[in-house]
């Protein structure tokens, strides 16, 4: 359908007043990858999401979807989108079906083929009142409108909200399955191990300032592992601090403890040049903590950041 | 603990009190300043139960005329309605918010909640109450009017009783059902069938003692303004509002908390018996979110069912057999009124049957039930979708911002319609039943007036509701709006100074030409519509700049 990027934000801004919920967001979601949205509670990303949706306006800065612009142009791109708004609230008198078959009459008909599958996949009731239902299986409905119409895009906040493990998994295949279809999906998430299973890149917002973006894989090479060494004998602590990549070694007789950044071989010459190696054992350090060891002098500390969010409401 | 919840919702709501309460104060000092110039000798001549039919005190002088129009009325109306409102909230509100289970999980009863929202009630009631007061004792002394003989403090004294008679009726009916439009529903019903009844029963022989059985007896049948607190019928409101307030406390320790609000209407009911499954699961379902017109007039039904049984057989079918009924005597000396008089009751004259209609359903109960309606439906086109978080979702399909305004004005067109039409079907079919021979295109043009007079005020909600996304202050700046349009209309025109002005009044179009007599008045027809239109566009526009509100 086009050549543009999915997503494209240039200098994104929303004021409320004198709180800065987005400053000079410059975001681009490329056609047919997974993309995610992270940062801690109250970072932006929702006030994000909705000022792309043309639910709210930007104070300057513009954005755009799959080429079109997202505030003149928010009809159309609505017909090549489904979206998932955080904190999902549906009419709760309606059943399930009804919203459904509500929200297909506004798009002028769905593959209802697809829907009953969608449906299965995710264990969803249908035929029960919205109001009735389970956060998680309020959620489950949303889900499967946004998915419904195959849109080119996806946009979706916190999409996981409420829904059991086994299902969280179903949801993430379903986001792969669009992407491999050559689809488009963004969505947020304040936690990175959820995105790591999905996204292919990711960005990292906190005080409504973008931090980084990222591919996940570099993330996962960045990695820094938890290596634990059974030697031959009693080693000594000098071996390991002159190899490049090791930090805080600890042993313990025979025993050593580091954590290392780089490539294993490396690691494995340095020490099989002084030692035999009876037992490694090592653990991949998950994006949070690449996260907190690469990003933290970049923003305040987390906790103190959330202290000095002026208000909640105007930037959740 | 019971005074942090009390203080919570006196906080929230005392302006709300303040603003209504002093509103009406307003109107009073208006409405005196208007009296004033009238000449109150024709009071003298008239039968006393004539003066009781519209609602004058023997005796009057320009003060309790206008104690009797303003505060015997409106101020009871809206003392009542900030009470009703809170005893409504009081804990189906909190259900319905979904906020119950929160402020339940701290370490209080049901009923300790409940006693502390009682205290509120109260306490905000007695706020609006002395508002009230300050304004009865304030106008009077600014514009020099004499008060001797009145007793102000002894009529406040009933308007708070009756106001808190309701404001627990409401509780007590939330406590049980956990419903609150439920609880809101049925007493402002009671509040309207028992105004109503208390005007027209007196008319007749026999039936004057069964006036005594509705409320709104009370309020004003002892004349307290003239005749100092009637301790006996305070005393009975102020009973009823206690035992009202005990059966709240033991019925909501009874039932199941309800979650967020999903009661069921009529409709789904139906749809879920087993014997009218078939024909409404087709209507509950399919056609129901057919479009978003479809699924906004569904919402609506219970309200529009019940203001349009209303208006259809109470203020319809039974006002015509009624004016049969009545002593032709006592409609006779309606021909004798000045000008003045009949305007104010409306622009009726009572000796014939267009008169009686205009008086009984077409001046005040037709307007308000219509509005009722589209005062709702506006306020709660938008900024109910916004509050209740579904907003985002429906604008996420490929619709434009004043798609949604127009499809939600559609439904209130439709649903204004449908009371008008209910209205002309029930004054006819009176008519017939009585032998009145009212003229089927003279009653058709009122009920299209109404209608229209209806849809420009909630149009007025919706461009409110489109401009700030909020509810509570569309519905009071329609409210407001409207009561203000109304006294414009029915007191400007004693003034020869202020006449003019009340040409701007709608309500002035709406029957300013007595079309119950001569029949459609395009012109009027047209302003109306102009209105309507205007303020509809206006809400596109507004809607369409504005940042969506966030639950």
């Amino acid at each position: 359908m086009t050549t543009e990027p999915a997503i494209r934000t240039l200098g994104l801004t929303k004021h409320y007043g004198d709180v800065e919920a987005l400053v000079d967001l410059d975001l681009e979601v490329r056609l047919g990858e997974a993309f995610g949205f992270l940062g801690p509670n109250g970072s932006g990303k929702t006030t994000m999401i909705r000022t792309i949706m043309d639910e709210i306006r930007p104070t300057s800065g513009t954005a755009s979807i799959l080429g079109f612009d997202c505030h003149r142009d928010a009809v159309e791109i609505r017909r090549h989108i489904g979206y998932l708004p955080g904190d999902l609230e549906m009419y709760p008198r309606l059943t399930g079906r009804d919203t459904l078959r509500f929200f297909a009459n506004l798009r002028g008909g769905v593959d209802w083929s697809y829907v009953d599958e969608l449906a299965e996949r995710l264990d969803a009731d249908l035929a029960k009142r919205v109001g009735d239902l389970s956060t998680g299986n309020r959620q489950k409905v949303g889900l499967i409108q946004a998915f419904m119409n195959r849109p080119a895009l996806l946009v979706m906040d916190e999409p996981s909200t409420g829904l059991d493990p086994l299902v969280q998994r179903e949801f993430q295949e379903m986001v792969r399955e669009v992407v491999t279809e050559g689809r488009s999906v963004f969505l947020s998430s304040h936690t990175l191990s959820e995105v790591q299973r999905v996204a292919d890149r990711v960005a990292i917002i906190r005080e409504g300032r973008l931090v980084a973006v990222e591919d996940v894989r570099d993330l996962r090479t960045k990695a820094i592992r938890r290596v634990e060494f059974l030697l031959d004998s009693a080693a000594n602590a000098d071996v390991f601090a002159g190899v490049p990549g090791v930090r805080e070694v600890t042993t313990d007789g025979a025993r050593v403890l580091l954590s290392y950044e780089g490539r294993m071989d490396a690691l494995l010459r340095a020490i099989g040049d002084r030692h035999e190696i009876l037992d490694i054992t090592t653990h991949e350090a998950d994006l949070e903590e690449v996260f907190l060891t690469f990003y933290r002098d970049e923003a305040t500390d987390p906790l103190a950041a959330r202290g000095t969010q002026p208000s909640a409401q105007a930037v959740g | 603990m019971v005074g942090s919840i009390a203080l919570k919702t006196v906080g929230d709501r005392w302006r709300g009190t303040v603003i209504g309460a002093g509103t009406i104060g307003l109107f009073l000092l208006a409405g005196m300043a208007a009296y004033r110039e009238i000449d109150l000798e024709i009071y003298q001549q008239m039968p006393e139960v004539f003066l009781s039919l519209i609602g004058i005190p023997p005796d009057a002088d320009v003060a309790v005329l206008t104690y009797a129009a303003v505060y015997g009325f409106y101020g009871a109306l809206v003392l009542s309605s900030i009470a009703l409102s809170m005893g409504s909230a009081s804990m189906a509100g909190e259900e319905r918010d979904g906020t119950a289970g929160l402020l339940l999980g701290n370490p209080r009863s049901r009923r300790q909640v409940l006693a502390s929202k009682s205290v509120a009630i109260v306490a905000l009631t007695s706020l609006g109450a002395f508002v009230l007061w300050l304004a009865g004792l304030g106008a009077p002394a600014l514009l020099d009017v004499s008060t001797t003989g009145m007793h102000v403090g002894a009529l406040i004294a009933h308007l708070l009783a009756i106001a808190l008679f309701h404001g627990f009726l409401a509780m007590a009916i939330g406590a049980w059902t956990g419903r609150r439009s439920l609880a809101s529903g049925i007493t402002a019903g009671v509040m309207a069938v028992s105004f109503v009844a208390v005007g027209v029963l007196p008319l007749f022989e026999g039936l004057e003692e069964l006036a005594k059985l509705f409320p709104w007896y009370y309020l004003d049948g002892g004349q307290p303004a003239t005749n100092g607190v009637q301790w006996g019928h305070v005393a009975l409101l102020l009973g009823g509002a206690v035992a009202l307030g005990i059966a709240a406390l033991v019925g909501v320790e009874r039932r199941d908390l309800r979650g967020r609000e999903s009661g069921t209407t009529m409709i789904d009911r139906l749809r879920a018996h087993p014997m009218t499954d078939q024909w409404f699961e087709r209507l509950a379902g399919s056609t129901r979110v057919s479009a978003i017109w479809v699924k906004t007039t569904s919402e609506h039904q219970g309200l529009a069912l019940v203001s349009g049984m209303l208006m259809f057989w109470m203020m319809g079918v039974l006002m015509g057999p009624m004016y049969a009924a009545i002593d032709p005597s006592v409609l006779a000396f309606a021909n004798e009124l000045p000008e003045v008089l009949v305007a104010m009751i409306g622009g009726a004259d009572m000796s014939t049957p267009e008169g009686w209609y205009v008086a009984e359903t077409f001046s005040l109960m037709a307007p308000m039930a219509v509005m009722a309606v589209t005062v709702t439906v506006g306020a709660r086109a938008l900024g109910g979708e916004e509050a209740n978080g579904t907003m985002s979702l429906l604008l996420t399909n490929p619709i434009r911002r004043s798609r949604v305004v127009l499809e939600k004005t559609a439904a209130m067109v439709v649903l204004a319609t449908g009371l008008g039409t209910a209205t002309f079907g029930g004054v006819m079919s009176g008519s017939l039943l009585a032998g009145l021979g009212l003229d089927v295109g003279n009653v058709a043009a009122t009920s299209t007036l109404v209608t229209l007079l209806g849809l420009v005020f909630g149009a007025l909600a919706l461009a409110i509701s489109a401009a700030v996304g909020r509810v509570r202050t569309a519905v009071y700046g329609a409210v407001g709006a409207a009561l203000a349009a109304y006294l414009l209309d029915s007191f400007l025109p004693f003034s020869d100074r202020l006449a003019s002005l009340a040409r701007l009044s709608p309500f002035g179009w709406y029957l300013g030409s007595d079309p119950m007599t001569n029949g459609m008045d395009w012109g009027h027809a047209g302003l109306l519509s102009a209105a309507f239109l205007v303020l509809v566009a206006a809400s596109v526009v507004l809607f369409q700049r504005r940042d969506l509100r966030q639950g």
